[in-house]
């Protein structure tokens, strides 16, 4: 299924009628109480992308993850049956941190402070004295996380009966996604950055071509034409929370230059060799991943929240096949570091965003028709804070 | 220059200069490397390579790499680098040192090529 068809793709004025106009309020992209509502109405319900399974090859493998906006160290881990499972990273004993590691292979976890031992199913199998516990070893197994996997994405759910699947989460998207690279994907190219920014003020900054022309004047270029000046995508699509974009496709871009099309054509070789085709697609999904498709290459862009004001980028360039010429390992290296040229120069405006927008003198955004995404990302927020609200209140003000 | 002398495979003897400096293991020493360089340096390396890049992948692509002896892998180094360095060349051209400040707070945390 063609990554844009899923979404009901709309020219700019209809989009804009069906989402209305207007501005909007500031406040939840800066304001601590408020984030701390969407911490609870959203990042502890949602199903988020936390790695790939191409990091947990094998029975036995295993990666930490920390989840700092859940006070939470995560075990992930791939069971002897080839299932993966999150664990919280954390002996059932009296709580003591089982693995320092950023990753690694093991057989079982050993708690360092009194040899308590988890199998790779979290269940405990010994512990020494048990007997002076007074306790049932089946209650005392490592406390799970909700975890499934998506196209080969690692998603995990704080909630400990999520209301849907991932896959139902993602409706039509998911056999999308299933086709582009990351579905079968055998190692990536990653680089992180923290930003003193809101989770949406980061996102937004992808979710509009207003600032192309300004911020990148230069590497943006190919994407603007004399016809297109902004660079403005020609329709937007929406799917329940999700969204995407079709960008324009200029009819005369300017010449790549040679090494750089050099590595292009034997990327794109490579790619058709190895029977990688998808079409160009876009999926900005709820609440803060965003999958670029641009073949042969693809990446994903995760902006995982720190606090009200500071949020963690994850950049992912998956790969279908090892590295295993010098000609792929450089066609590579380029794209990825093509991609990073590129995003490395949004940082500035982005974090002088967020500190005009702080203090609240700025009341109000004004968002224009090519702006609809950050409208809808806006307005699914907004929607979910409610409904946690009147939860709440329904339940008498307890949280 | 002798064999014994010699970084790189043969044909390559016009980027034997460039090998103690661009020879880089990993792709965030390669990206620091960039960072750090001047513009005569990356200007040097561009125009010594452009035109024996096409050549040097296609000899290397005849071997798989854990079969590359040191010169070759050596070269393969180099080419990865010069990735680097042509996107400063070709990309940023004068923004490059303004730019690598930029470039600094995203770090390359896992590659193919490490």
């Amino acid at each position: 299924m063609d990554g844009q068809q899923v979404f009901k793709m709309l020219p700019v004025e209809e989009a804009a009628e069906l989402l209305g106009r207007g501005p909007v309020s500031s406040l939840p992209y800066y304001d601590p109480d408020r984030w701390e509502l969407e911490r609870r109405a959203i990042f502890m319900r949602s199903w988020l992308h936390v790695g790939h399974i191409c990091e947990i090859p094998e029975p036995g493998s295993f990666i930490r993850r920390e989840i700092e906006f859940a006070r939470a160290s995560l075990l992930i881990v791939r069971g002897k049956h080839g299932d993966v499972q999150a664990f919280h990273n954390a002996c059932t004993h009296r709580g003591t941190q089982l693995v320092d590691e950023a990753s690694g292979k093991r057989s079982r976890f050993s708690c360092r402070y009194h040899m308590w031992t988890f199998g790779l199913d979290g269940a405990l199998v010994s512990a020494p004295d048990f007997e002076r516990f007074h306790a049932a070893k089946e209650d005392c197994s490592l406390k799970q996380v909700q975890t499934q996997v998506l196209a080969g994405m690692i998603f995990i759910n704080f909630d400990p009966a999520p209301k849907q699947s991932v896959r139902e989460f993602f409706g039509p998207i998911a056999d999308a996604l299933e086709q582009t690279p990351v579905a079968r994907a055998v190692d990536f190219t990653e680089w992180t950055y923290e930003i003193e920014a809101n989770w949406k003020t980061s996102f937004d900054n992808y979710q509009e071509n207003y600032h192309l022309r300004v911020i990148h004047a230069r590497t943006g270029r190919p994407a603007m034409g004399p016809e297109n000046p902004f660079g403005y995508p020609t329709s937007y699509g929406f799917c329940g929370p999700h969204r995407s974009q079709t960008l324009w496709k200029n009819p005369s871009p300017p010449p790549i230059p040679p090494i750089q099309l050099m590595s292009v054509r034997r990327g794109a070789a490579l790619a058709e060799k190895d029977g990688v085709s998808f079409p160009k697609s876009d999926f900005k999904l709820f609440p803060c991943l965003h999958i670029v498709a641009l073949p042969p290459n693809q990446f994903s862009h995760t902006h995982m929240p720190l606090g009200p004001t500071r949020t963690r980028g994850q950049i992912r360039m998956y790969w279908t096949s090892k590295a295993d010429s010098a000609s792929r390992q450089f066609a590579r290296e380029m794209a990825a570091m093509s991609v990073r040229d590129v995003l490395a120069e949004d940082r500035p405006a982005i974090e002088a965003c967020q500190r005009g927008v702080s203090n609240g003198a700025i009341d109000k955004f004004y968002f224009q028709d090519h702006e609809i995404l950050l409208r809808h990302l806006y307005e699914q927020v907004e929607s979910r804070v409610e409904a946690y609200l009147a939860e709440r209140a329904a339940a008498g003000g307890a949280q | 220059m002798s064999l014994t002398e010699r970084q790189l495979p043969a044909g390559f003897d016009a980027l034997e200069p460039f090998v103690e400096t661009w020879a880089i293991s990993g792709t965030a020493a390669r990206a620091q490397r960039r960072n750090e360089s001047s513009p005569e340096e990356r200007i040097a390396f561009y125009e010594a390579f452009k035109d024996l890049a096409e050549r040097a992948l296609t000899q290397l692509d005849e071997k798989p790499l854990e079969r590359l002896d040191d010169q070759e892998r050596r070269l393969r180094d180099l080419l990865l680098s010069f990735a680097h360095v042509a996107l400063a060349v070709e990309l940023q051209g004068d923004a490059e040192p303004e730019h690598a400040k930029l470039r600094q707070e995203l770090r390359i945390t896992h590659a193919p090529a490490d």
